[in-house]
Parts: C-alpha cells; structure tokens; sequence
C-alpha cells in the first residue's frame, strides 16, 4: 500500500467529521422529541433545545397510554399488521414461486402482467370505488387487501428461488413429491431470509399505513395507529380534556408534551424491529432483481 | 420414366413432408395438456396471485373509463352515458391546472435535484470510511429515517417548525428575530417539502450504491494507484463509472415518478394558505375526486398523469437500452 497523501489525510477527517455531524443530524429530532416528551411541561413551556429533560415526568405518556382513541388504533394496526403481512407474504411467495419456473407455459405472460401494474395503475379515484362496489368500506379488509401483494416484492422473491439450484427439485420428484409438497416442505424452510426481509418490509409498511384510513374508513374505532396519531398531533387538545385536565393543571402535561409522547409511542415498535430489518434489507434491496 | 420418377419421388416426399408435420402438430398439442397437467400444483400456487391482480390492479385500470363518462354513483360505471374527452378538457380549461401541474413538476423536479445526487455523494464518501464499525453505525442512523412513517415526520416537521413553542423559532427569536410560521409561508413551503424529503429518504437512497461499489474490482484501485491517481481521481475514474448502471436505472425510475410530487408528504403538510405554492396533481385529484365526489373529472386528471409518466419510463428505458446499458426490463 503506497502512503496517503496530505490531501487525503485532509479529506478523511473532513470525511469523518462530516459524517459524525450527520449521525447527530439524524438522531437529533428523536432525541429532542424524547427530552420533550419526559420534561414537566411547566417547565417545558416555551420551548428550548431539551438535550436534557426539563424537570421529569411520565405524565405525557400516561395520558397518551390512557387515550381511548389511541389504544384502538394500536389495536386496529396491530391486527391489520398481522393479517397483512401473513397473507402478503404467503401469497408474494406462492406467486413468485410459480413464476420462478421457466418451464411453466405462460410464465413470461403472468411476468408482464405483474410488471405492468409497476408502470400503469387504475389511479386513486377507480381504487376507491373499486372497495366502494366491493362493499369493503368501513371494514378492516380495505386496510388490509388492496396493499398485501406488490409487483416489486415478487420480483425480489423470484430471483431469490432461481437461486435455489434445480437438482434439489429434482431429488424430492424422484422420491415421489409433488409440486406444492416441494413447495412447502423444501423451498419454504430454504427461503427463510427472503420470507423474513419481505415480511418485516410488509410488516412496516402496514405499521405506516395512514391514507387507507382516510379513504375508506369512517368509524373512529376502526382508525389505523397512524391516522389517529394525525389527529391528535393537528388537534391535541382533546387528549388533555379526555384526560380530565387543562393545561398545566393538575398533571404535568401540555399540548406540546403530549404530541411528543404521541410520536415517540409509536415510532417504538419500528425501532424494536429495526435490527431485524437492518440484518436483512441489503438483499431486498437489490433492485437489479427487476428482471422477468 | 426418369420424369415419372422423379414426381414420384416428390410425391413420397410430400407425403412424408405431410405426416411429419401433422404429427409434430399432435405431439405440440399433447405436450401443452401434458405440461399443464405436469404443473397443476404451480398454476394452483399461481391462482391466488392471479385472482388479486386482477381484482385490485386490473379492476381498477377497466374503472378509469369513467374518465371518458360522465359517471353517477347511482347508475353505475357501466351505466353512466359516454361523453368522450368533455372531462379532459373541462380539466383543462380549470384556471388552476397549469397552475397545478407547474407546482407539480417544480416540486417533483426540485427533489431530484437534490434528492438524486445526495444518495450517490454520501455512498462515495460513506465508501471511504475504514473504520467498518463507524461505517455501519452511521449506516444504521441515516437508514432509519426512511422506515419513520410520513405521519410522524410531519409531526416532528410541525413541531420544530412552530411558530409559537418549536425550535427553529426558538433560536430566530433568540437572535432577537421575529417569529416565522414556516408551514403557511408560500416563500418557504416547497423548501420545506425538499429538505425534509431528502433528510428522510438520501440515507436509504445509499444502500444501492453500496452495495453496487462492493462489487468494483479491487484490481482496479490498485491499478489506478500505480498510476499515481489520489484518492479523489479514483471515487471518479473507477468508482463512479462502476456504478454507472446502477445510476442509469435509478435515473429511468426517478423519471418515471417525475409527475410523483410526494402526495402523502404534501397532504400532511399544506393549508389552504399555501395551494398556490403545494397543490400538485395528487392533491388535486384528492380534493376534486374524494372530497367533492367529482369522480370522473378527478379520474381523468389521474390518469393524464399516470399516462405521461407510462410514457416517461417506457421511453427512459428505450434511450438507456440503445446505448448499450441494461435496462429495467
């Protein structure tokens, strides 16, 4: 290795720098969001730059915890999540699978038909009366179907299972296996990483999902996480009537302490699951897999 | 006699000729029952993925002719009378549309310029760190915005950004400034919009470059060096044009989502007080179709732009394709 020359040397603590700077960039919101919300809002009020709590108090999340209409959003993404991401994963695999054959007729035909709907949809208007004529509205199935399957996690799914090498399909037809016996008892517990990166991708994006409740849900009980969240960050005052306070009275909470907690509540379980993710997102990444 | 022969000949040969083809012709018949009844339990795995596509993609692509009626929920899709392109151009003739498309393209055009590059810039400099766990802790901090909903973020948007208690004017009032309201400034708006989009997505827009420059040719470097180029000569003679591809089919896909100004983002975050600045197609197509139920007039704004932007990537991937580069497809 031929020495670095001064201007590198220069350009790598540059680099380093720059990136630690980035790094705080990154976590400062969370930080702040997390000092805000822990801080006695008497104290807190006015704002500041909270890199430590001012004064201390669980207040904030003691309400949020209590809020009814926040524990039955929790509940509705929970069950969506689940549903969701069960049957997204399932079906992107079955599917991906059959397409994954190149000896099966029609497999390049049913390859253009999936990659189509990357580059041309219905639009949002002809989705909305599709769940209308469905007679889908206001349930929970309007949050969970019309998003479990994407063109893109099939791609990624394929090219995963032309990987698995020919002979070990071969083997298991010689002792007398069908196609779906190969399926569930040899491709399925082979595919154990791909199945985990598309389902906690599924998984996350069901978590998120905010707009599904605004277009097709009307009763507040069936209210996705996110969509309840949105109306308590635009309109926080009624997290402190329902919690029998004003402001500042009685328990240490204020509008502005409350949306944090709000936030931070539901960002947690995305941070639980993020290591996961992380250990598995540089394969479903890759999107040189877009390939029929 | 020879002559005879000959068409004898012929004739044998034709009728072999004949019996040749027509049995091919049985045996490709057969074969094709034979290969489906081979793979009933493939098509059977296939069914489920067929049957939603076709309910929850195609469906809804047969519903965009209500572009073309003029559609009543009570009469139905099928019902409702015909009326050719009187929806497009009553949309084109809304004072608002250009106005609105405008705001679509400068938005959506203002994130790519800076939102394409940035990913690209920080894997390079992300790509010289040595330091390998440094490198994935700062991975692992700028990956996470990206898995943060919209939702949240416009949250903690709306909190640091609030003119009464939020931080930024905390600091303008300390410089003895006046305070701001950010979110309802036509001045500030669409800065906004870029800067918190590419604060949330330039982190994850890296990990394809990376893992695009884990496969350069370490040959390569050494060679480069040899040849007494530094550091900054090797990140553009080899790394970059290493990853040219991976460029060029992100480039194609960015192209086709042009018309894509970030519909959530800008629902999350707009008031009344801004849609001269905000309101894009999406947000348009919202209000008309949903809020005030003008279906078909909101169906063919939908699908002006969903046809320009077909158009968009088809051609993208043309261009990409004749110039020796693999494309999308």
């Amino acid at each position: 290795m031929v020495g670095i020359t001064k201007g590198e040397r220069v350009f790598l603590i540059f680099n380093y720098l720059f990136m630690s700077l980035l790094v705080i960039i990154m976590i400062f919101p969370f930080w702040y969001l997390i000092m805000g919300s822990l801080s006695d809002a008497k104290l807190a009020a006015g704002g500041g730059l909270f890199l430590l709590p001012e004064g201390f108090s669980l207040d904030s999340y003691t309400a949020i915890l209590q809020n009814s209409s926040f524990l039955s959003g929790f509940k509705t993404t929970v069950i969506t999540t689940l549903a969701g991401t069960f049957l997204g994963t399932f079906f992107t695999a079955t599917t991906a699978y059959a397409i994954s054959k190149k000896r099966l007729r029609g497999a390049k035909l049913f390859s253009f038909l999936i990659l189509f709907t990357m580059l041309f949809n219905g639009g949002l208007i002809p989705n909305y009366l599709l769940i209308k004529e469905l007679g889908m509205m206001n349930t929970l199935w309007a949050l969970i179907l019309p998003n479990a399957i994407s063109a893109f996690n099939i791609f990624v799914m394929t090219s995963f299972f032309r990987g698995i090498p020919d002979t070990l399909e071969e083997a298991a037809k010689i002792d007398g296996a069908n196609d779906l016996t190969i399926f569930f008892r040899i491709v399925l517990p082979l595919s154990k990483p791909v199945l985990a990166t598309i389902g906690l991708f599924i998984a996350v994006f069901y978590w998120n999902e905010f707009f599904s409740t605004v277009l097709y849900i009307t009763d507040k009980e069936k209210w996705q996480l996110q969509a309840v969240l949105r109306d308590l960050i635009s309109n926080t005052s009624q997290v402190l009537q329902s919690s029998g306070t004003t402001i500042g009275f009685q328990k240490n909470i204020s509008e502005s302490t409350v949306r944090m907690a709000a936030i931070i509540v539901s960002t947690v379980p995305i941070l639980i699951v993020y290591p996961f993710l992380q250990k598995h997102f540089a394969k479903g990444a890759m999107i040189g897999s877009i390939k029929g | 006699m020879v002559v005879r022969d000959r068409i004898g000949v012929k004739n044998v040969e034709l009728q072999k000729e004949q019996r040749l083809s027509t049995g091919v012709k049985i045996k490709t018949k057969r074969s094709i029952w034979k290969d489906f009844s081979r793979d009933r339990y493939l098509y059977l795995l296939l069914l489920p993925g067929l049957i939603y596509l076709f309910v929850f993609k195609y469906l809804p692509m047969y519903g965009i002719v209500i572009a073309f009626k003029d559609y009543n929920i009570i009469t139905g899709i099928m019902n409702s009378p015909w009326v050719g392109l009187e929806q497009f151009e009553r949309l084109f003739r809304t004072p608002d549309f250009s106005q609105i498309f405008f705001n679509t393209l400068i938005i959506s055009g203002l994130k790519l310029l800076v939102g394409f590059p940035a990913p690209i810039i920080l894997a390079l400099l992300l790509n010289e760190l040595r330091h390998m766990a440094f490198k994935r802790f700062t991975q692992s901090i700028i990956y996470l915005p990206h898995f943060v909903s919209w939702v949240i973020f416009a949250g903690i948007i709306m909190t640091f950004l609030n003119p009464v208690d939020g931080l930024f004017n905390h600091i303008i009032k300390g410089f003895g400034g006046e305070p701001i309201s950010f979110l309802t400034s036509k001045e500030h708006f669409r800065s906004i919009l870029v800067i918190s989009d590419v604060y949330k997505e330039m982190g994850w827009g890296t990990i394809i470059y990376l893992a695009a420059m884990t496969g350069v040719n370490p040959d390569l470097y050494e060679a480069s060096r040899m040849d007494g180029a530094n550091k900054f000569k090797q990140m553009w003679h080899v790394t970059l044009p290493s990853i040219r591809p991976v460029i060029l089919i992100m480039l194609i896909l960015s192209l086709g989502n042009i018309l894509e100004a970030g519909f959530l983002q800008i629902y999350l975050l707009y008031s009344p007080l801004v849609y001269d600045v905000a309101d894009v197609i999406d947000t348009y197509v919202y209000r008309r179709g949903i809020q005030e139920a003008n279906y078909s007039l909101a169906t063919a704004a939908g699908l002006f732009k969903s046809l320009i932007a077909l158009v968009l990537i088809v051609t993208a991937n043309k261009i990409v394709k004749k110039s020796g580069q693999e494309g999308l497809w």
